[in-house]
């Protein structure tokens, strides 16, 4: 944070720094891997392998470029699918005129938000093997409860506005009051959910697949690298800082980034927890 | 008085509920998915022999509606089933692996509040100078960072390159008291996340609380600096935070299995993720039930505290 900068420029600065290293790796990373080259012997150093070697005699720096991808596009996945069930379910509830309707959604929801969600995610996981598609699938289901109650509550809020009043008097459609202005109106207040919810996503899914959940176990993935190569962490320490250093500043730099984008807007803004 | 006491059934209500709901998406969750669940728990050998046996054990020709009964029934009388692999009762695993599992919460729970708390307040107080810009940075950044890489960043410098503390518990069996050195790290990692949330929290309260009129009006009676802050601004401070503080139940939860599998403490964690392994489907059922129900009673007693303290705020029920 330098004096020539506003505060709060040198946070946004600070985080895209952070962040931008993993974010690039995960995304530019598998077009620079390369052809696996031939094994050798597990956690050495030299022979071209600056990083060394992993528990297999991978070259840790191959492993590392590939391994990002994953743990970002499933929580980018998850992300979007946990609204895309959110958002119907949500505006539904906030829309509808019929009481029963809005509790029969909303209610079983607030019953799901009780249990848990790594514990859903391994009770699914003993009898399953869900497979990383699976595994953003899971993390989706989990997040919705939450992201149907945000979608419930800003819509409710713009459906109760004069607007909306005079809109249906001139005989508008449903699907131009709940999505042309309802929708629209929202978009702020979700956008900044939709933030903190990434957060909270890529945190879900690389500690499941720390747990070997939805992986492999020789998958090229950050988690799963610093899970099975902590065996060798005293021979070979590289193979496990480098996946869970990239992990730290992906998530310390998105959080950043995320509360710096939302310091921005002045709507209103819920509680971070 | 008839207000409260209505919130309260409510509230009491919405408890009942929930541990149903847990009990019933516990069994649906693990034993009425489509297919043969057998041949499914069976896994990597699937003769003829072990699926015959895994169905015999579970019951699975008898209808999903009767074993859900006879399931609810035996947790009614504290009957937890009996694990498929070893053939013992769940009650066992949980015995087993209950002390460490208590002791790492316990400690974790005890030295949340005052360092969660005492953070908060030393932001607030130094609102915008640099103890808060760098102690508000670091709490929003540590705040999202998944215990398992930050706790093998903290094994990498504190056990391997200083040797200050034993890099995992391996050795100590359940007596983890007798080796507090080996403590430290595991909640340390436990702790990282509900203290950035909390502090946030209580920095948030704190300053509005600073802001208020009745402190302004504190300070003009002469009330020393230091007593407007503890007698006056934080409990109104602490009020909002109470509730929060149940939501961390559900993190320690995720943390205690990720911090039991990274330093290899036998507690409850380990128990599950090996039951999970093994797909012993009564041990998971079983410890996932004792772990929604110890979720759903402290979320209870969260939003009963925090009803006491600001009876005027909306607590969902």
């Amino acid at each position: 944070m330098s004096a020539y900068l506003h505060p709060r420029r040198g946070r946004v600065a600070l985080a895209l720094l952070i962040v931008a290293v993993p974010l690039a790796l995960a995304l530019l990373g598998p077009l620079f891997a390369g052809e696996p080259g031939p094994r050798a012997t597990s956690f050495t150093f030299g022979d071209g392998h600056w990083l060394g070697t992993d528990f297999v005699g991978r070259d840790v720096w191959r492993q590392t470029l590939l391994g990002g991808r994953s743990v970002v596009i499933s929580a980018l996945a998850a992300t979007a699918l946990a609204y895309l069930v959110a958002l119907p379910v949500g505006l539904t509830a906030a829309l509808t005129h019929r009481r029963w309707l809005e509790e029969t959604l909303m209610r079983p929801l607030d019953v799901l938000l009780a249990v848990p969600s790594l514990l859903l995610i391994l009770l699914v996981a003993t009898v399953l093997e869900p497979g990383v598609l699976g595994l953003a699938l899971l993390v989706a289901l989990v997040n919705v409860p939450d992201a149907a109650r945000i979608v419930r509550a800003a819509a409710a809020e713009a459906a109760a506005r004069p607007a909306v009043e005079a809109l249906r008097m001139q005989g508008e459609s449903w699907w131009r009051i709940g999505v042309g202005y309802v929708g629209r109106s929202m978009l702020r207040t979700l956008a900044a959910d939709a933030g903190v919810r990434l957060t909270g996503v890529l945190y879900l899914v690389s500690t499941a697949a720390f747990l070997g959940i939805g992986v492999t176990p020789d998958a090229a993935d950050w988690a799963v690298m610093v899970d099975r190569n902590r065996t060798g962490l005293w021979v070979q320490p590289w193979a496990v800082v480098v996946p869970a250093l990239l992990i730290v500043a992906l998530t310390m730099g998105g959080n950043l980034l995320v509360d710096a984008g939302l310091r921005k807007q002045n709507t209103p803004r819920r509680k971070r927890i | 008085m008839s207000g409260l006491r209505s919130w309260l059934a409510r509230r009491l209500l919405v408890g009942v509920a929930q541990t149903v709901a847990v009990v019933l998406l516990v069994f649906a969750l693990t034993e009425a998915l489509p297919g043969d669940a057998a041949v499914a728990l069976a896994g990597d050998q699937p003769d003829p022999a072990r699926i015959a046996a895994i169905r015999e054990a579970m019951e699975l020709d008898r209808p999903a509606g009767a074993r859900l009964l006879d399931w609810a029934t035996g947790l009614l009388h504290g009957d937890l089933g009996t694990s498929l692999v070893s053939g013992r009762p769940v009650s066992t695993y949980v015995a087993d692996g209950f002390e460490p599992t208590l002791l790492l919460a316990a400690l974790t729970l005890l030295l949340l509040v005052p360092a969660g708390v005492g953070l908060g307040v030393l932001a607030a107080s130094y609102e915008g100078r640099w103890p808060d810009r760098v102690i508000s940075s670091v709490t929003l950044g540590v705040y999202a960072v998944p215990e398992f890489a930050l706790g093998t960043l903290l094994v990498t410098v504190f056990a391997l390159r200083l040797e200050w503390f034993p890099p995992t518990a391996v050795g100590y069996g359940t007596d983890l008291l007798g080796h507090p050195a080996a403590l430290v790290l595991p909640v340390l990692v436990l702790l990282s996340r509900p203290v950035c949330s909390l502090s946030r929290l209580v920095r948030a309260g704190m300053i509005d609380a600073l802001a208020s009129p009745y402190t302004a009006q504190a300070r003009r009676y002469g009330v020393s600096g230091v007593r407007v802050v503890y007698a006056h601004a934080l409990p109104n401070a602490v009020a909002p935070a109470a509730q929060q503080l149940a939501r961390t139940v559900d993190w320690l939860l995720c943390g205690v299995i990720v911090v039991e599998a990274l330093f290899v403490i036998p507690g409850l964690g380990t128990v599950l993720m090996n039951a999970v392994a093994e797909r012993d489907v009564p041990v998971v059922q079983g410890l996932a039930v004792v772990f929604g129900l110890l979720t759903v009673v402290l979320n209870l007693g969260a939003d009963l505290v925090a009803h006491r303290l600001a009876p005027r705020a909306e607590v969902a029920a």
